[in-house]
């Protein structure tokens, strides 16, 4: 009851003109940069933190969560259409949308991506909604011991359980947390890893981090390219909307997607690109028509994006009730609250009650306010996959230069971006993920932090990690973490359920 | 082949800079707590090398069963760990076994994720990336003494110049427009001030 009490309230200061205007705003800037090709959530959040400096901490949040999934959804028309995903989580989306648009059904596809986003968006929403205070109260009990465990969870799920090779993976979250650690020690305020640069001992920028692995690698790699075969657009204007058989298609892959994507949400450190995977595995399997999957099934579209969406929503549950993200953008939305002076987790609720629950609030509008912007304007953002590359990589290049000037005000701050940017070039190169890479640097201080407060409070003894109860069930939850994907891995590669799928 | 290769590089590469980085931990000083300053750099140094020499040792086991199996034609396939899927092309696409989820670059111009092949990125020159990052570096550098207008300007001249030659007036109009219109929006709209340089 309590809980409808405050999300009312939230309400009440969410549809105040200028929080719902932040709201469109955050969504239609979100399906803008989204829509924009080999932009995913993560540059998006990442080069337009800076346009949030200067404005009220919740406008500012409002602002960027309706970014967040206003590119999830624009994402997904730049996979549908040109076949380019800007992030992982589209990826599958970008084989059967893209299909569906080759034989004439595109607008199908996105109909069924964009309904899909909603329903599973909403119920993820109800989701966080109701579970977010059981989880504030359970974090009561919460010690040092499990949060360290939780934030080692959170870093060992983002491994095992990505899209990639896990060494990989695993090189990628030492790399963030090798540049997390440089820098003055909070505990004794000595120096660390500086190597000798006094410069360097107020640590590296979060956001510049995170613009320089993810804007600059991109943008160079586009800009050296230089032209070659131009982007086939996929034109869709004569297409029928959805058809009966295809409401009755998709309403199945809507609910499982939601369901699983909101899940695996919740897990710390897995983001929705796996729930997407799944989601699309799971039709695969159940599915009546499996010679359609590659060919343009719209259960393929319909589920996967639905689980991304869900996904979103899981995964903000451990990011406002106990302050741990559980991917690179819920790491980048907690740098944003961080850099307002917020700190989420249980204490927000209680003392910041008006602020997180108008944020959650303009979830709920924020998600209408997408359905019904974007099914009518599709054709004006398609346009935008029309903009010239020189254009639009030149312009990112500036906007994360800015950025980065915005925060340091420094000729080093520049240079720091552009030796990361380097770096994230040179681990993309290699097949390192980068996103790994930004969830640890955010969670490092907190991990070294809570490690130190167990061991003090225990005297060096690390028995608190199996002797109090809720350790215990995070150390069997981590367990089942480490173990579970890799018995689905040898599930899926013995059915060879996907080793067929393929795009030429 | 290459992407074995590529690992065995990362791999090297990853393990030097763990060794730097554990190196470094030494000049950190020394204090009582339980959990010293040093503890989890050099936890980290460690993790790096141990990555490092296990992708490099990774790449050469692979490499080898890859030859074996290329030796022994037909062969392919007996172990789950080397179930390829066939793509199109020149050979076997990547993914399967024990990499079904992995990004596995192993043949030429495909990607596999989850299994799923998508079609890999191309991949620009080299002598060309290292250009592109010139010009950014050059970019960063005359950033403040020289002013955000002129050298923005000059910036998006010269990257969509390099493009786009014969465009050269609406790459002018373009650079000039958008650095005005951006310097504008962020300066009196959103407070945040960008160095003026040699105009102001």
């Amino acid at each position: 009851m309590d809980t409808l009490i405050d999300l009312g309230g939230g309400f009440a200061s969410a549809l105040e003109p200028v929080s719902l205007a932040f709201a469109l705003l955050g969504v239609l800037l979100g399906t803008v940069v989204g829509v924009l090709p080999g932009i995913g959530p993560i540059s998006a959040i990442a080069i337009l933190i800076p346009v949030s400096f200067g404005m009220e901490p919740v406008h500012g949040l409002i602002l960027l969560c309706g970014i967040y999934y206003g590119s999830m959804y624009g994402g997904s028309i730049t996979a549908t259409l040109i076949k380019t995903p800007g992030e992982v989580a589209s990826a599958v989306t970008a084989i059967e949308g893209y299909e569906m648009a080759r034989r004439g059904r595109g607008k199908a596809a996105l109909a069924t991506a964009a309904i899909g986003s909603f329903l599973a968006g909403t119920l993820a929403i109800i989701g966080l909604t109701f579970l977010s205070p059981v989880l504030v109260k359970l974090a009561n009990v919460f010690g040092a011991t499990e949060y360290f465990l939780l934030m080692a969870t959170a870093l060992l799920l983002a491994s095992t359980m990505s899209a990639g090779s896990r060494a990989k993976a695993l090189i990628s979250i030492f790399i963030g947390l090798a540049v997390g650690l440089i820098g003055l020690d909070f505990q004794t305020g000595l120096p660390r890893q500086t190597f000798g640069m006094d410069l360097l001992s107020d640590g590296i920028d979060f956001t510049i981090f995170a613009m320089a692995l993810f804007a600059i690698p991109e943008a160079i790699r586009n800009l050296a390219l230089g032209r070659g075969a131009k982007d086939e657009i996929q034109s869709f204007g004569n297409d029928k909307w959805m058809t009966k058989e295809d409401w009755q298609r998709s309403a199945g892959p809507w609910a499982r997607g939601s369901v699983v994507g909101f899940i695996i949400g919740i897990l710390p450190g897995v983001g929705p690109s796996l729930a997407s995977f799944m989601s699309y595995i799971m039709e695969k399997r159940i599915s009546k028509r499996k010679d359609e999957f590659g060919h343009g099934a719209i259960e393929g579209v319909a589920g996967p994006e639905a689980a991304n969406n869900a996904g979103v929503g899981g995964a903000m549950i451990p990011l406002f009730s106990l302050g741990i993200p559980g991917s690179a953008t819920t790491a980048l939305l907690l740098f944003v609250f961080t850099m307002y002076g917020l700190q989420p987790g249980p204490l927000i609720f209680r003392d910041e009650t008006g602020l997180i629950w108008t944020i959650i609030a303009s979830m709920y509008i924020g998600n209408i306010a997408l359905i019904i912007l974007n099914l009518p304007l599709v054709g004006v953002f398609v346009k935008l996959l029309k903009m010239p590359k020189e254009i639009l990589f030149s312009s990112i290049l500036v906007l994360v230069v800015i950025g980065a000037y915005a925060i340091e005000f420094s000729l080093f701050g520049l240079m720091m971006l552009g030796i990361f940017g380097v770096i994230g070039y040179l681990m993309e190169k290699g097949g390192i993920p980068l996103a790994p890479a930004i969830l640890a640097l955010v969670l490092v201080p907190l991990l070294e932090d809570n490690f130190r407060r167990m061991l003090q409070i225990s005297g060096g003894s690390f028995a608190p990690l199996v002797t109090r109860p809720v350790s215990l069930s995070i150390i069997i939850l981590m367990v089942l973490g480490i173990i579970g994907p890799i018995i689905f891995r040898w599930w899926v590669s013995r059915r060879k359920l996907l080793a067929d799928v393929t795009v030429s | 082949m290459t992407a074995h290769r590529t690992d065995l590089i990362t791999g090297g590469a990853i393990a030097v800079i763990g060794a730097v980085y554990y190196i470094a931990t030494f000049s950190i000083q020394e204090t009582a707590n339980i959990v010293t300053p040093r503890t989890f750099p050099a936890i980290v140094g460690i993790g790096l090398i141990v990555l490092g020499l296990f992708l490099a040792g990774q790449a050469v086991v692979r490499h080898r069963k890859d030859t074996l199996a290329e030796a022994a034609p037909g062969s392919a396939g007996s172990a789950p760990a080397t179930a390829h899927a066939v793509g199109d092309g020149d050979g076997a696409a990547a993914s399967a076994g024990e990499s079904s989820v992995e990004i596995a670059d192993r043949s030429s111009g495909q990607e596999g994720v989850g299994g799923i092949v998508l079609e890999a990125p191309p991949e620009p020159q080299v002598r060309k990336v290292v250009f592109q990052f010139a010009l950014f570096f050059v970019y960063l550098a005359i950033l403040i003494p020289v002013g955000f207008l002129l050298s923005t300007a000059a910036f998006l001249m010269g990257l969509t110049s390099i493009y786009a030659p014969e465009k050269w007036i609406r790459n002018l109009i373009f650079s000039v427009v958008f650095s005005v219109v951006v310097y504008a929006a962020f300066v009196f709209g959103l407070a945040v001030y960008l160095p003026v340089g040699i105009l102001g």
